[in-house]
C-alpha cells in the first residue's frame, strides 16, 4: 500500500486531509463545550447554498460558501441575540432557507455541474492545487485564530455569563466562534463534504471529551484524533477503493467508541 | 459591624438612575451611596432587580436615566474599571465532566485585564494559588471543577473574584442552593475577606436573618428604594411590608430582629 503515497493526487488529499482534520478537530472543542452542535448543523447545510450560488456565477465555489456561511452565521447569531426567538427556532429558519436558496440556485443553473455532488459527499482524492491553498490558508486562520484568543474563548466555553460579568465582550466572541464554525466547514467541503462535514467536526472532540479533564489536553488529543481519522479513513478509502468522506467520518466514529468504552469518567472516575 | 472611615468618598454613587430592559425600568430613580469599606447587604422579593443593581454597578446594564458612580468613574466608562470589581456571580451547575480545573476557574478571573495572545503566567499562578489559599481551597487546585460540591465551588467563585485584587466585591444570592454548614462556611469566608482587605462588599440575599448581623448599611429593593440604612433602622416591619406587597414579621431574639416575610420561607 506504500506506493500510493508516491502519487501527486494522493499527495494532495493526504496534506489536505490532515489539514482539515486539524481545524475541525480544533473547532469541534467549542462546539462540544458550547453545545453549537445544531448550528454548526446549520451552517454546514448554508454551504450549500453557497457553493451552488458559486457555480451558479461562476465564482469559486469555497469562497462564495465562505461569505455565504458567515452571513447565515450572523444572521442567526443577530436574530437570537435580538433576543425575538430561540436560538434554535432561529436555526431552524436558517437552515431550511439557505437549503431551499441553494436548490433554487441549482434550478437556475443552465447546465448540471457533476462538481456539486462532490460536495455534497465529499471527494478527496480529486483536490486540486488551489483547492490545497485555499484549504491550507483557511486552517491556517482557524488556527491562528484559536491560538490568539485561546483564553478568551476557554473563558467563553465555561460560562459565557460569568465572561461578560468578568468584562469580556462575549457577544462578540461568540460571532468569532461562528465564523471559525462557518471556516471550517468550508474547508472541509473537499475532504467529507455537506452532510458529513459536522461529523468531522464534533466526533473527534466529543473523543476526546472522554478521556480529560484538562482544557489543554482537550485540544492535543481532538487534533490527535481528527487527524488520526482522517489519515487513517484515507488510506483506508483508497485501499477498498470505497467514498473518502464516508470512511473518515466512520474511522472517527469508530474511535469515539473506543474512547467512551475507554473513558474514566463513564465509570466515574476521578483525574 | 466594621467602623466606616471617618469621612469616605463613596465607592458607588446613584444619582436618580433608572436602569430598563426593553423599556420596562428595572431599578427606578435609585439614589444612594455605598461608602467605601462598607458590607452592604441588598434584600426584596424575587424579580425586584436586586441582580440587575450588581449589573448596574459593573457597567453591563447602563441607566437609561441618571448617573451611576463607581469610584470616579461614570455612566458608559464604567467598562473601565470593571476589572477592579470581583464579581460572584448567581451560581450555576457546573457539567461534572467539563474539562476546566478549579485553578483554571480562578485563572480566568485575570483573563480579561490581558490583551489577546497573553497568559497569565507564573504571577498569575502564583496569585491564583494565593486567591484559593485565601477562601480555603488550596489543596482542590488541580481537581475538575465540575466535582465540586455547591458550597466549594462559591468559595472558587470568591477566589475568581478575589484574585483581581478587587476594590469592590459583589456577590448575587451567595448562599442559595447551600446546605446550613456551607451557608455559615461561606458567610464567614466573606465576612473575613470584607474585614482583611476593608474591601467594598455588596451581597444580594433573600436570607436577611443570616447575614443581618454583619452588615454595615441593608437596602431594601424593589424597583426603588424602600429603605436604606443601618440594619436597625432599614428592618421595619411597615416598610418591609410595603417593599414585600405581603405580611411581614418582625421578631426580637436574642437583641436583634428576626424577619419573616410572606412569600419567603424561612425555617
Amino acid at each position: 500500500m506504500g506506493e500510493m503515497f508516491s502519487y501527486a493526487f494522493v499527495q494532495r488529499a493526504l496534506l489536505a486531509s490532515l489539514l482539515v482534520g486539524t481545524a475541525c478537530s480544533l473547532v469541534g472543542v467549542f462546539v462540544v463545550l458550547r453545545g453549537l452542535a445544531f448550528i454548526g448543523a446549520g451552517i454546514a447545510h448554508a454551504a450549500f447554498g453557497g457553493v451552488a450560488l458559486g457555480f451558479l456565477l461562476g465564482w469559486n465555489p469555497l469562497v462564495t460558501a465562505v461569505g455565504f456561511c458567515v452571513a447565515t452565521a450572523g444572521a442567526i447569531h443577530a436574530t437570537s441575540q435580538a433576543g425575538r426567538i430561540r436560538m434554535d427556532a432561529s436555526i431552524g429558519i436558517f437552515y431550511a432557507l439557505t437549503m431551499a436558496l441553494g436548490i433554487l440556485f441549482v434550478g437556475l443553473m443552465k447546465t448540471y455541474d457533476a462538481r456539486l455532488y462532490g460536495y455534497l459527499f465529499g471527494n478527496i482524492l480529486s483536490v486540486t492545487t488551489t483547492d490545497l491553498r485555499i484549504i491550507a490558508a483557511l486552517t491556517l486562520a482557524v488556527a491562528a485564530t484559536v491560538i490568539v484568543f485561546f483564553k478568551e474563548f476557554q473563558l467563553l466555553s465555561f460560562d459565557p455569563e460569568v465572561a461578560e460579568a468578568l468584562g469580556l465582550p462575549a457577544g462578540r466572541y461568540s460571532f468569532v466562534m461562528l465564523v471559525l464554525v462557518s471556516l471550517t466547514i468550508v474547508l472541509s467541503l473537499d475532504a467529507v463534504g455537506i452532510l458529513l462535514v459536522f461529523a468531522l467536526i464534533v466526533t473527534p472532540a466529543s473523543a476526546a471529551y472522554q478521556l480529560t479533564y484538562d482544557y489543554r489536553a482537550l485540544f492535543v488529543l481532538s487534533v490527535l484524533f481528527g487527524n488520526l481519522s482522517c489519515f487513517l479513513g484515507l488510506v483506508l478509502s483508497y485501499g477498498l477503493d470505497v467514498p473518502s468522506g464516508a470512511t473518515i467520518v466512520l474511522t472517527a466514529t469508530g474511535l469515539f467508541f473506543v474512547c467512551l468504552a475507554l473513558s474514566p469518567k463513564r465509570r466515574g472516575g476521578r483525574p | 459591624m466594621t467602623d466606616l472611615p471617618s469621612a469616605p468618598a463613596p465607592a458607588v454613587r446613584f444619582e436618580r438612575a433608572t436602569v430598563a430592559y426593553d423599556g420596562t425600568p428595572a431599578l427606578e430613580e435609585i439614589t444612594l451611596e455605598i461608602p467605601a469599606g462598607a458590607l452592604v447587604g441588598v434584600i426584596g422579593p424575587n424579580g425586584s432587580g436586586k441582580t440587575t443593581f450588581l449589573k448596574a454597578i459593573l457597567g453591563l446594564t447602563p441607566p437609561v436615566q441618571g448617573r451611576i458612580f463607581v469610584g470616579e468613574e461614570c455612566c458608559h466608562h464604567l467598562k473601565r474599571i470593571r476589572r477592579e470589581i470581583g464579581y460572584v456571580p448567581q451560581a450555576s451547575q457546573v457539567d461534572p465532566n467539563a474539562p476546566f480545573r478549579v485553578l483554571d476557574v480562578v485563572l480566568m478571573g485575570l483573563y480579561p485585564g490581558l490583551g489577546p495572545l497573553r497568559r497569565p503566567g507564573r504571577e498569575g499562578r502564583r496569585k491564583a494559588l494565593a486567591a484559593l489559599e485565601a477562601v480555603g481551597m488550596e489543596g482542590f487546585a488541580l481537581r475538575p471543577a465540575g466535582q465540586l460540591s455547591g458550597g466549594q465551588l462559591q468559595r472558587v467563585a470568591i477566589a475568581r473574584a478575589l484574585v483581581r485584587d478587587p476594590r469592590i466585591l459583589l456577590l448575587d444570592e451567595p448562599f442559595t442552593g447551600l446546605d446550613v454548614r456551607s451557608q455559615h462556611a461561606v458567610l464567614d469566608l466573606v465576612v473575613r475577606t470584607h474585614r482583611e482587605r476593608r474591601l467594598t462588599t455588596v451581597l444580594v440575599t433573600h436570607d436577611v436573618n443570616l447575614v443581618y448581623p454583619y452588615l454595615d448599611r441593608v437596602l431594601a429593593l424593589n424597583r426603588r428604594v424602600y429603605a436604606y440604612g443601618p440594619p436597625q433602622e432599614a428592618l421595619v416591619r411597615e416598610t418591609l411590608e410595603r417593599m414585600y406587597g405581603a405580611e411581614v414579621q418582625v421578631h426580637e431574639a436574642g437583641g436583634r430582629p428576626f424577619v419573616f416575610a410572606g412569600d419567603h420561607h424561612h425555617g
